[in-house]
């Protein structure tokens, strides 16, 4: 087990490497230039070539890099904006716990959806139910989830009032002047991202749990513990769902991780200040620091989500320890 | 839960397992298929029967509808008393009762019968608690002894082992073990070597012997090797296309083989001992069982057929001199006595 | 032209087991086949018989180089194939063929039955079309199928139909040898008749030559002229079947016949089985010496855990890798407990 995760915090480093160097790579492919974005509107060429200067764009590709493992690594800083001079640490500190917040919440949701309608419809093949399930998969998978928040939005939000339309609000520390903060007014400005974010996987998570219960359901020790006089329940809890759930573990984690890079279009539409919306801000800016910061932070909760995954999965299946 | 009667030490007058004209269907997408169909047998208390037949006979489908462990699309008419209770009217309670608790099921691959997420030892634990009403301690104790008495070696640490740490052979004790620590009165036992290294097979048929003659347990062994039947059975039920064509106690059988299948059967065996030229060998191959032929089954594929078997379904009727002895064939006696006596010299050759 | 077709020689094929963190180093290997020498006459069935893990099917890949082996050297036809390229192996595939177990898995389903077997034909002839279709045809009809079926595909037949078809398309290109591993393993007993027959009638017609791989004793008593029994990736005995079967002389050959469970009630029952403790170890880590020595009815400390035994011949081709030699058969195992002391000195092989 020691070994299995050295090895994988090795080669952690190495995608860690791989990740930032490409992103950096494409930045400077992108025709336009930072200093002048930064510089503003006015300033004159020397102002800019200034600006240049200090922000290090007029070296090398390989020495900017350089400068930024630097002070990623001695300073363990992510490097400030070009556009307000911002850290980035706090940046990213600032919009990771709303994506947090979207992602776990809707996580919860989705899994409180999907996994029994999926049990359910394992249990009944071609039952009434589980032919309405199917056109939920369906459906859910199809729309596109743009859609689904704009015309929630619209309807619940706009027209019927029963929740904010769009914000965010901080749970512990709302900044002075904010328009609101606490529990109750973060859940209800929450909610309707939520259901927005989980749908799509809702659906594809209940259509995995369903075949993989339905697998489960034929495999011989099912058999064996029906033969011992088992009850359908225990057979069910004991048996079946225990095996049945080891893939969507797996799945959980790396959908996570990967979300945590920023669910973008919720974000955008409910205009909530996540990592999605402060990566697309940076692109739209040219705003390497901030875009390399949400990489950074993307990348990280993926490779240590994956690692904890894997890890968890280690713990689940016993065939996996004795490796 | 109910204490299981302790296994073959309660007596009952008659047969311990009577099945009678059990039928089986599967409702398909293709149509029904008739799994089992007229199969009767008898097995006495301690007496190993052997159901013999090939692939998609209805053997194992027959001891899966006397449990109840068939799919929901299955349809099973007929009678399956045990201690004269139809075990095919019983409550789905009284059935999981008896599951586990008086009759026990062991099946082929013992790779797959496991749950690979448990530790054995709870899982035969699990057995214990389904059925007596003891602390998780005393199930512990009796899984410790069962594991014991199949023959594992260390068994105090494996009780803590997961499936994929035990070999083929030691898993399938683990399924014995399992199977046997309530004491049951019958054991089905459903190719339970088919999978199993050729001397692993011999340990574990050695170790059933042993275990039904200090326990008592009477077996219902199905499998396709005649050679196994010959070893463990005392009747033989054989089995075609979803049939019995023929039935009796195992020395009748293998000296008097009354029906052409058998026949077959037991020509086309390879034998250690033989320098034989060239198997007997049965043309054609089984029918399928959503649309049989007419008349007897194994017509089709039998060189001694005539018009009255494509017409008529010939049913089981007694030999002449053995009452015991079934057997399902138009044929006359004296041809069969013939033809037996040509299959045993052409085997010994 | 030399009588023998395939000569093997310290023929050793270890797959490497590596652990490390980064740079991977090898810790040790899984001795599939460890040092196995034989040799196969033109004309002749050679039956390999073994238990799960013997290196019976690692071996026949690597005489037909779908692996490479470890060390040792493979002469076919007089021709050193140990160590050929891809592109030099090219025209000596057309004379050796194999047929494999798993008839549902061996054919491709996406392919018609014509092309299947036609394929090789394909390859390595420049035969038109028609050319090409009239030999299917012809080897359809030699199998025992119907020319029509050509252009079905596999899913529309049985499963002794699909092995037939395998043999089809090992014969296509007339080969000299054919590999057989388990050819009838996965077949139903009325089915596996049928094949070996047609085995034996095609030996005789295209004057073949078969290495015959399988784990049931009494298939290869009847399809093999000499066998050679595998344990733990070595050798173990080799001889002309009869000689094997009738006169054993390695224990763990005596015990494999013992445990064969014999169709006939009297027979069988009256026999005191040698029942082998234990399972077969795992071949990372074989015991020293006399690979068999831990599970040997004859095993004497000091002689046979030191050093793997010479080969030594009994006479006619009968070669046995063993300190003590059964003196006859049968023979129980108390009887097999009682060995004479002294070593048999090794004759020269």
């Amino acid at each position: 087990m020691f070994q299995y995760i050295i090895r994988r915090l090795l080669w952690a480093v190495v995608i860690f490497a791989a990740v930032t160097v490409i992103t950096y790579i494409i930045f400077f492919v992108i025709p336009a230039d930072p200093a002048a974005l930064a510089a503003g509107k006015s300033a004159t060429p020397e102002f800019v070539a200034q600006v240049r200067h200090f922000l290090h764009l007029d070296r090398s590709i390989p020495v900017q890099y350089f400068y930024f493992v630097k002070n990623l690594i001695v300073h363990g800083s992510l490097g400030t904006s070009y556009v307000n001079r911002r850290s980035v640490d706090t940046i990213v500190g600032e919009a990771a716990p709303v994506t947090a917040s979207l992602v776990f919440g809707g996580a919860i949701l989705w899994l409180a959806i999907a996994v029994p309608i999926g049990i359910l419809s394992a249990l009944k093949p071609r039952s009434l139910a589980d032919r309405m399930t199917m056109v939920f998969v369906l459906i859910g998978i199809s729309l596109p989830v743009v859609w689904i928040g704009l015309i929630l939005q619209w309807a619940i939000g706009f027209k019927l009032g029963w929740l904010p339309n769009a914000g965010y609000c901080d749970v512990i520390n709302p900044p002075v002047g904010a328009t609101c903060g606490g529990v109750v007014d973060w859940a209800r400005h929450m909610v309707l991202p939520w259901i927005v974010f989980a749908i799509l996987f809702a659906a594809i998570y209940a259509r995995m749990v369903r075949s993989n219960v339905m697998d489960t359901l034929g495999e011989d020790y099912v058999r064996t513990a029906r033969a011992k006089g088992a009850p359908e329940r225990i057979v069910l809890i004991k048996h079946v769902l225990r095996n049945a759930m080891l893939p969507v573990v797996t799945m959980l984690g790396m959908d996570i991780a990967v979300a945590l890079g920023g669910a973008i279009f919720t974000e955008s539409i409910f205009g909530l200040p996540g990592l999605g919306r402060t990566a697309v801000q940076g692109l739209d800016n040219f705003d390497l620091p901030e875009v390399m910061g949400v990489v950074v932070f993307a990348t990280l909760c993926v490779i240590i989500f994956g690692l904890l995954v894997d890890i968890l999965y280690g713990f689940i299946d016993p065939r996996i320890r004795f490796e | 839960m109910t204490t299981a009667l302790t296994g073959a030490g309660a007596a009952h007058a008659g047969p311990l397992l009577d099945v009678r004209e059990l039928r089986t269907s599967f409702v398909t997408d293709d149509g029904i298929v008739g799994a089992v169909d007229g199969v009767s047998f008898q097995l006495g208390q301690g007496k190993t029967l052997g159901i013999v037949g090939e692939s998609g006979c209805g053997k194992s489908v027959t001891n899966l509808s006397i449990m109840g462990l068939n799919p929901k699309t299955a349809r099973v008419s007929g009678q399956a008393l045990f201690r004269g209770e139809d075990l095919l009217k019983a409550s789905p309670a009284r059935l999981r009762e008896i599951r586990g608790g008086e009759i026990a099921m062991i099946f082929q691959d013992p790779m797959t019968s496991l749950n690979p997420v448990h530790k054995i030892g709870d899982q035969i634990v699990e057995a214990v608690l389904l059925h007596n009403d003891v602390s998780k301690q005393e199930a512990r104790s009796r899984a410790l002894e069962g594991l014991k008495e199949v023959g594992i070696p260390q068994a105090e640490r494996r009780l803590d082992d997961y499936p994929h740490q035990f070999s083929g052979g030691m898993r399938q004790r683990v399924m014995i073990a399992m199977a046997l620590v309530n004491d049951p009165a019958v054991l089905i036992a459903d190719e339970p070597t088919t999978a199993l290294d050729v001397t692993t097979q011999a340990q574990i048929l050695a170790l059933m012997k042993k275990l039904q003659d200090d326990h008592g347990t009477a077996i219902v062994m199905i499998t396709h090797d005649l050679g196994v039947v010959a070893e463990v059975a005392d009747d033989i039920v054989v089995m075609y296309a979803a049939r019995v064509v023929e039935q009796a106690n195992v020395e009748d059988l293998f000296e008097r083989p009354q029906h052409p299948y058998a026949w077959g059967l037991l020509g086309s065996l390879p034998r250690l001992g033989a320098d034989v030229d060239r198997l007997v060998q049965i043309p054609g191959q089984p029918p399928s069982l959503l649309r049989p032929p007419n008349g007897c089954r194994f017509s089709p594929r039998c060189p001694h057929a005539f018009s009255r078997c494509r017409q008529e379904d010939p049913r089981l009727m007694p030999v002449t001199d053995a009452p015991e002895h079934l057997q399902a064939c138009f044929l006359d006696e004296e041809t069969k006595a013939r033809e037996a006596v040509k299959t045993l010299t052409a085997a010994a050759a | 032209m030399n009588d023998d077709i395939l000569v093997v020689e310290n023929l050793r094929k270890h797959f490497p087991v590596a652990r490390g963190i980064i740079f991977k180093k090898q810790v040790g290997a899984v001795k599939a086949v460890d040092d196995v020498s034989f040799t196969v006459h033109r004309g002749e069935t050679l039956g390999v018989v073994g238990e799960s893990g013997c290196g019976k099917s690692t071996m026949a890949r690597c005489i037909m180089r779908l692996l490479d082996p470890t060390e040792g050297t493979i002469v076919f036809d007089g021709r050193d194939i140990t160590r050929l390229s891809r592109a030099e192996m090219r025209p000596v595939r057309r004379d050796m063929m194999m047929i494999f177990q798993d008839p549902y898995a061996s054919l491709n389903p996406r392919k018609r039955v014509g092309f299947i077997v036609g394929e090789a034909l394909l390859i390595h002839e420049k035969l038109t079309d028609a050319q090409i279709k009239r030999r299917v045809q012809e080897l359809l009809e030699v199998v025992g199928l119907s020319p029509e079926h050509y252009n079905r595909f596999p899913h529309e037949f049985s499963g002794g139909q699909r092995q037939r078809i395998g043999i089809a398309r090992a014969l296509a290109l007339s080969p000299k040898l054919i590999v057989c591993d388990e050819p009838v393993s996965a077949l139903d007993v009325s089915v596996q008749a049928q094949i070996l027959n047609l085995l034996k009638d095609l030996q005789r017609e295209f004057n073949l030559t078969y290495v015959f791989i399988a784990h049931d004793l009494n298939v290869v008593r009847y399809i093999s002229d000499r066998v050679m029994v595998m344990y733990l990736g070595k050798m173990a005995e080799f001889g002309n079947a009869r000689d094997l079967y009738e006169t054993p002389k390695h224990p763990y050959t005596g015990a494999l016949l013992s445990a064969v469970p014999v169709p006939d009630p009297k027979l069988g029952r009256a026999r005191r089985q040698i029942v082998l403790e234990g399972d077969v170890p795992n071949p990372i880590n074989p015991p020293s010496g006399c690979v068999f020595h831990p599970r040997c009815p004859r095993f004497k400390a000091g002689v046979c855990d030191v050093e793997d035994p010479p080969p030594l011949a009994h006479g006619d081709g009968h070669v046995v890798k063993c300190y003590y030699p059964l003196e006859r058969w049968p023979m129980t195992a108390d009887e097999m407990h009682r060995r004479p002391d002294r070593v048999e000195e090794p004759a020269a092989v």
